[in-house]
C-alpha cells in the first residue's frame, strides 16, 4: 500500500487517518473501493445519455428506411464498403487495446499501458483519415472531380454528374451502376435520397467528433500515466476513459452495417 | 467497514478473455459482411437481412459491454444502469413507432411537397 508522502496535502490530512491509502482518495469517500465504485456507476450514467443522443439518429434512420426502403439500397450502394470495413477492424482491434491497457494499468505496468493507448490512438486517428478520405471523396465529387487527389491538384475536372452532400448542389446519380450518367436528377430536388446522405452525414459526424473527444482523453491518460498518477492501487481513469472508447466502438458496430451493408 | 470491503471484491476478466472475445467480434465481422455479400446474390426478404444485420450488431454490443466494459463482473447497479440504456431505448422506438404506424406509416409515396 501507499505510504504518506511529504506533500503538504498529505500533511493537511495527517490528522484523520489517510495513511492507509494514496492521496487520491477524496474526503467524501470511505474507500479507494467506493470511489472507484462512483466513478464507475457516473460514467456509466453518462453513457446512458450517450446512447440515447446517438439513440434519437438511430430513430430517425429507422422512421425513414421503412418508408424509403429502395432509396436506402439505392443510395447505400454510394458509399464505400470496402473502406468501411476496414475501419471496423480498425474500431475493433483499438476495442481490443484498450481492454489491455485497462489489464495493464490493474497489473501497474506503466509502459505497457502507454504503449497500449498510443497504438489505440494510432488506431483512431487511422480511423478519422479513412473516415476524413471517404467525405472528401463525396465533396470531390461536388466539386466535379473523381478523388480527392483529383480535386488536390486540379487536374481531370469534369461537368458534376454527382453530389451526395446534403444541400442545394445535391445531385443523386439516375444510374446507379455506372454513377455517370446521361440523366441526373435535378440539383437541389428535395427527394429522399437526400435523408439518407443528411443521416450519414450527421451519424458519421457526430461518430467523428466522439472520436476526436476520445483521442484527447486517450492523450490525457498517456499524459497521467507518465507523470505517474496511475498505478495497480488507482486506475480508475484508465477504466472509465476505457469506457467511453468502447461506447464509441458499439455505435459503429450499429452505423456500419444500417448504413455500409444495405440492400 | 469490513464487509464492504468484502463487497468490491468482484470477479476479473484478463488478457486472455480479451483475446477470445476480439477473435469472436472478428468473426461476426466478417459473418455480417458476408451475409451482406450472400443476400446480394439471393432474393431474400429486405426485412430478414436488415433483422440478420441488427442481430449481429447486437451480438457484437452484448459481447463489449459484457467483457470490454466489464459489465459481467460489475455491481449490480452498474448493471442496472447498463440495462436503463437498452429500456430507454426501447421505450423510444416502442412509442415512436407506434405513434407512426398508427397514423399510417409509410405514407404514400410521391414528390416531396
Amino acid at each position: 500500500m501507499a505510504t504518506t508522502t511529504s506533500t503538504s496535502s498529505s500533511h493537511a490530512h495527517a490528522d484523520h487517518g489517510h495513511a492507509d491509502h494514496g492521496p487520491e482518495l477524496q474526503h467524501h469517500f470511505s474507500t479507494a473501493a467506493q470511489q472507484k465504485e462512483a466513478a464507475t456507476l457516473g460514467m456509466w450514467v453518462f453513457l446512458v445519455t450517450e446512447v440515447m443522443l446517438f439513440g434519437g439518429i438511430f430513430m430517425a434512420y429507422a422512421v425513414y428506411r421503412w418508408a424509403f426502403p429502395d432509396i436506402w439500397a439505392e443510395a447505400a450502394y454510394h458509399l464505400n464498403t470496402p473502406l468501411g470495413t476496414i475501419n471496423t477492424v480498425v474500431l475493433l482491434v483499438s476495442s481490443l487495446t484498450v481492454a489491455l491497457a485497462v489489464s495493464a494499468a490493474e497489473a501497474g505496468k506503466r509502459t505497457r499501458i502507454i504503449q497500449l493507448i498510443v497504438v489505440t490512438m494510432l488506431l483512431g486517428l487511422a480511423f478519422l483519415g479513412l473516415k476524413a478520405y471517404e467525405y472528401s471523396e463525396k465533396f470531390a465529387h461536388c466539386a466535379g472531380y473523381s478523388t480527392p487527389i483529383e480535386w488536390v491538384t486540379n487536374t481531370n475536372q469534369h461537368a458534376v454528374y454527382e453530389c451526395l452532400v446534403p444541400g442545394q448542389a445535391f445531385l443523386f446519380p439516375a444510374d446507379k451502376t455506372t454513377g455517370a450518367s446521361n440523366a441526373p436528377t435535378v440539383a437541389g430536388q428535395p427527394t429522399p435520397y437526400q435523408l439518407f446522405f443528411l443521416l450519414y452525414f450527421i451519424a458519421t459526424g457526430l461518430h467523428a467528433v466522439h472520436m476526436l473527444i476520445g483521442l484527447a482523453i486517450m492523450s490525457y491518460l498517456v499524459f497521467i500515466t507518465w507523470r505517474g498518477t496511475i498505478s495497480s492501487t488507482y486506475f480508475t481513469p484508465v477504466e472509465i476513459g476505457g469506457l467511453y472508447w468502447h461506447l464509441i466502438d458499439i455505435v459503429w458496430v450499429f452505423l456500419f452495417p444500417l448504413f455500409y451493408l444495405v440492400h | 467497514m469490513a464487509h464492504h470491503e468484502h463487497e468490491h471484491e468482484r470477479g476479473h476478466i484478463g488478457p486472455a478473455t480479451y483475446y477470445k472475445v476480439f477473435a469472436a467480434l472478428m468473426v461476426l465481422m466478417f459473418l455480417t459482411v458476408g451475409a451482406w455479400w450472400v443476400e446480394g446474390m439471393l432474393n431474400i426478404p429486405r426485412a430478414l437481412g436488415v433483422f440478420i444485420a441488427v442481430a449481429i450488431a447486437s451480438t457484437k454490443t452484448v459481447l463489449i459491454v459484457l467483457f470490454f466494459m466489464h459489465i459481467k463482473v460489475s455491481s449490480r447497479v452498474t448493471q442496472l444502469y447498463a440495462v436503463a440504456a437498452l429500456v430507454a431505448l426501447l421505450f423510444m422506438f416502442v412509442i415512436t413507432m407506434g405513434d407512426y404506424f398508427a397514423r399510417g406509416w409509410p405514407p404514400e409515396l410521391g414528390p416531396l411537397p
